[in-house]
């Protein structure tokens, strides 16, 4: 194998092992989505993003809680020694923002990983046993997706109290059912597939069959819905922290940050635009790279 | 409709004066003033319920009081609805003599009748403020026997103690105590509510303004009272919107939407100072910022811990900055301006003396507790200021924000850590404070009154016994001594983290003059309002 590349390695058509196999489509996806240039910029600000939580400690010049002088380092607008300007609190809104990267992060890989298994169980085993185990799963979809989502997270933040982990739950709650759809839909079409058919005859169990040949299949279109979603992840953290139901104070939540510059906005413009900036960019970066994931990986966008 | 009628004001406005005045400025009415305000605490307009900011300011301008005091030196009391009036020899009853033809707006006659029933018809409906006339010794029950008419214009008022005489007068100065239209109330009376339903949302008083409308949350729309008896208003109407953002109230006010923006912060403030189409104005008002410290947390009630949180708060430097103009720094139950008031700021910022103090109380590292927090932009602020001094001796506090209902009823049940919060006085009397912050006669969870001390569960038999007795000291120099005395204790070891009292700041056209601005919210005045061209 020392004359053959890497490359062709890996986009081989004979592939000699599963793990070439699987490599192989993964260069291949790699590949499609680098033609994507919007993709990529999507993909630098998601990287950008995940880097300036992991070294935020070193990237923020000053402490984002404890601020400066209240009398002197006040409502600066921006400089050299603040990049982004100092808020009411006298403290360095630039610290501030690369420390609530990590909250922003937290916020959007927690209700994923929360929320993604949520839908994707409830979706698949609706789809797979149909009947009614279907109809109800389904009905109790349908009436979480009734509610305008930002109202249902609002009304269970307010049951079970403001804080950051409770407006997580909340997210979490209100964004499985479009998943929970999604799967159901893919997992109708495969159900009644031959090799469903051929594992059922050598007595798989349904647990078997949903977890490891049905969840794989639909994996792919969930996570590009769930990528998509994550712009509205954001936002909505955004609008439970400026609405006071998500971060509390002193902790530098973007959209907390908003609401507490909003007073200050005619005289101090930098104290509410800049946090409202951080929520914007990271918000595009999630869409585009969603898109562009989309288009690799939905088998039905393929032309 | 309203609209249409500004319009043509400005169109007429605009014809006399020729066009070479300013193009395209939006001016109000001549005879009509404007204001701005956060209205929405507002739920009755019945003196017998009102406990709010706001509308105690509109009570204030539309019913009379049986006395009243002069809002530059409050220790000038005289009558209003009352001629005089005479103290027993006991100091147990006193008796009123009413002013003859005096008019409600609606032309019915003033008479002994009338304060009579408005204080028989508070007492009995028992609604928050009631407690200022029944801890006299009234109730529902004995009401009718204490508060008697003897005459015409004459009617007597006994109470089971001989307290200090200035206490009812003060008293009877609360919205609490103004006068109601008996004729007018009654009429509108259900099933014997006293005319509660009805005067909720209707109006039977004296004062130099109606109440035409309220909509709640909207608007208050006051009309002159033409049967007023002292001098008539230069105003016709005056309007209260309701705007809560401060910086929507000067956008407003720039244009020459309104009149007068009443909750501008600290910044707008200082933007507004160089427009020379604004001017600013203040007054000194009796409420006080302060700091609870629950005495059921065990770290909270060691007294050297809360020394210590008395010295981690940088008093002047929140008044200069995040609540400048707003506050001035104030450390005793008293404000200025009450009698016995203690002017002594003993405490600033001193990091290393709160450490030395807080390592001898046994908490060299610090701890937590957390901080009930109204979610108001002030009160936040100035709890992320607290939050960040005193983390530099190793207090962490949790800062748990809520909206003012939320945090009272949790500070009402006791189960704070630490409640940052706004006091205001209810008259003009130092019992006021005293008997909320000075007096806990029973520290049980199921005692009956429930004043600040016992909210804080603090303990405090022997400052009780004080307060008791300074209620009943006729010699107002003495009184004022042992106000002081009490004043002194607190501030040495009581849960309480007194800050800064408020200023009240006003931002005017400059065509306006003559609001006064009185040390509480029903002295708030504007009947003597012009406005010039």
């Amino acid at each position: 194998m020392s004359d053959v590349t890497t490359r062709d390695w890996l986009l081989s058509d004979r592939p000699a092992s599963r793990r070439q196999a699987r490599l192989g489509q993964a260069y291949r996806t790699w590949s499609q989505l680098r033609r994507n240039k919007l993709a990529m910029v999507g993909l630098s600000i998601v990287v950008v993003l995940i880097l300036m939580a992991i070294f935020a400690d070193v990237i923020a010049p000053y402490d984002p809680i404890v601020g400066g002088d209240l009398r002197t380092e006040r409502l600066l607008p921006p400089s050299w020694t603040h990049l982004m300007g100092t808020d009411d609190q006298a403290r360095d809104i630039f610290s501030r923002i690369v420390h609530g990267s990590r909250l922003t992060l937290m916020v959007v890989a927690l209700v994923a990983v929360i929320a993604t298994p949520i839908g994707l169980a409830v979706g698949t085993t609706a789809g797979y046993f149909g009947g009614w185990v279907d109809v109800v799963l389904m009905r109790i979809t349908d009436i979480f997706l009734a509610f305008p989502r930002l109202i249902l997270a609002l009304a269970f933040v307010a049951a079970l109290g403001p804080g950051i982990e409770n407006a997580i739950i909340a997210i979490a709650i209100t964004s499985w059912p479009p998943y929970a759809r999604l799967a159901r839909a893919e997992t109708m079409q495969i159900r009644d597939a031959d090799y469903i058919a051929a594992i059922r005859l050598q007595g798989a169990g349904s647990a078997r069959i949903i977890w490891g040949h049905v969840v794989p299949l639909c994996l792919s279109s969930v996570i590009v819905r769930v990528t998509l979603d994550m712009a509205g992840i954001i936002l909505t953290a955004a609008g439970l922290g400026f609405l006071g139901l998500g971060a509390q104070p002193p902790q530098p939540e973007w959209g907390a940050m908003i609401a507490g510059g909003r007073r200050f906005m005619i005289d101090f413009w930098w104290v509410a635009t800049m946090p409202g900036i951080a929520i914007f960019v990271v918000s595009l970066g999630f869409n585009l790279l969603g898109d562009g994931l989309r288009d690799v990986l939905d088998p039905k966008g393929e032309t | 409709m309203t609209h249409f009628t500004k319009l043509v004001a400005a169109a007429m406005i605009s014809a006399t004066f020729g066009l070479t005045s300013a193009p395209a400025i939006a001016e109000t009415p001549p005879d009509t003033l404007i204001q701005a305000w956060q209205l929405d605490d507002m739920i009755s307009i019945d003196p017998a319920e009102v406990f709010e900011f706001t509308a105690s300011e509109i009570l204030g301008n539309s019913y009379q009081p049986l006395v009243g005091y002069d809002v530059n030196d409050v220790s000038d009391i005289f009558g209003v609805i009352a001629e005089k009036w005479e103290v027993s020899e006991d100091g147990k009853t006193f008796t009123f003599t009413i002013k003859p033809d005096m008019k409600f707006a609606s032309g019915n006659p003033i008479t002994a009748a009338d304060p009579v029933y408005s204080i028989q018809r508070a007492v009995k409906l028992d609604k928050s403020p009631a407690f200022i006339l029944t801890q006299f010794g009234l109730s529902a029950d004995n009401v009718d026997q204490m508060v008697r008419q003897t005459g015409d214009m004459t009617f007597e008022l006994e109470m089971d103690k001989a307290y200090a005489p200035t206490l009812l007068l003060y008293c009877l100065t609360a919205t609490v105590g103004f006068v109601v239209d008996k004729e007018l109330v009654a009429s509108h009376e259900v099933d014997g509510d006293f005319g509660y339903e009805w005067l909720k949302t209707n109006y039977a008083g004296s004062g130099p303004f109606t109440i035409r409308e309220w909509r709640a949350n909207e608007v208050v729309v006051m009309e002159r009272n033409d049967n007023y008896s002292g001098d008539t208003p230069a105003m016709a109407r005056a309007i209260y919107r309701n705007i809560p953002e401060g910086s929507t109230q000067r956008l407003l006010l720039e244009q020459g939407d309104i009149d007068i923006a009443r909750n501008l912060g600290a910044e707008e403030i200082t933007a507004l100072a160089d427009n020379p189409d604004i001017k600013i104005e203040d007054g000194i008002k009796g409420s006080i910022y302060y700091m609870g410290l629950n005495q059921k947390n065990e770290a909270l009630a060691n007294p050297l811990v809360t020394q210590a949180m008395k010295y981690l708060v940088d008093y002047q430097a929140i008044a200069d900055t995040i609540m400048k103009g707003k506050v001035k720094v104030h450390q005793a139950f008293l404000p200025e301006g009450f009698l016995g008031a203690l002017m002594d700021n003993p405490y600033s910022l001193d990091v290393e003396k709160a450490k030395s103090l807080l390592a001898e109380a046994g908490y060299p590292d610090g701890f937590t507790v957390t901080m009930d927090t109204r979610n108001t932009p002030e009160i936040t602020a100035i709890a992320e200021a607290i939050q960040q001094t005193m983390a530099q001796a190793g207090i962490t506090i949790e800062i748990i924000p809520g909206d003012g209902q939320q945090t009272l009823t949790k500070y009402r049940a006791r189960s704070h850590d630490i409640y940052i919060g706004r006091w205001g006085p209810d008259y003009q009397d130092p019992h006021t404070n005293a008997d909320t912050f000075a007096r806990n006669p029973d520290n049980g969870d199921d005692a009956a009154s429930k004043p600040l001390a016992w909210r804080n569960a603090w303990d405090i038999p022997e400052l009780t016994a004080q307060a008791d007795a300074a209620v009943l000291e006729s010699d107002p120099a003495k009184r004022a001594e042992m106000y002081q005395a009490m004043q002194k204790q607190e501030q040495e070891d009581s849960p309480f983290v007194i800050m800064f009292q408020e200023i009240e700041v006003l931002g005017l056209r400059d065509n306006v003059e003559g609001f006064i601005i009185g040390p509480s919210f029903n002295d708030n005045s504007f009947r003597n309002v012009t406005k010039t061209e």
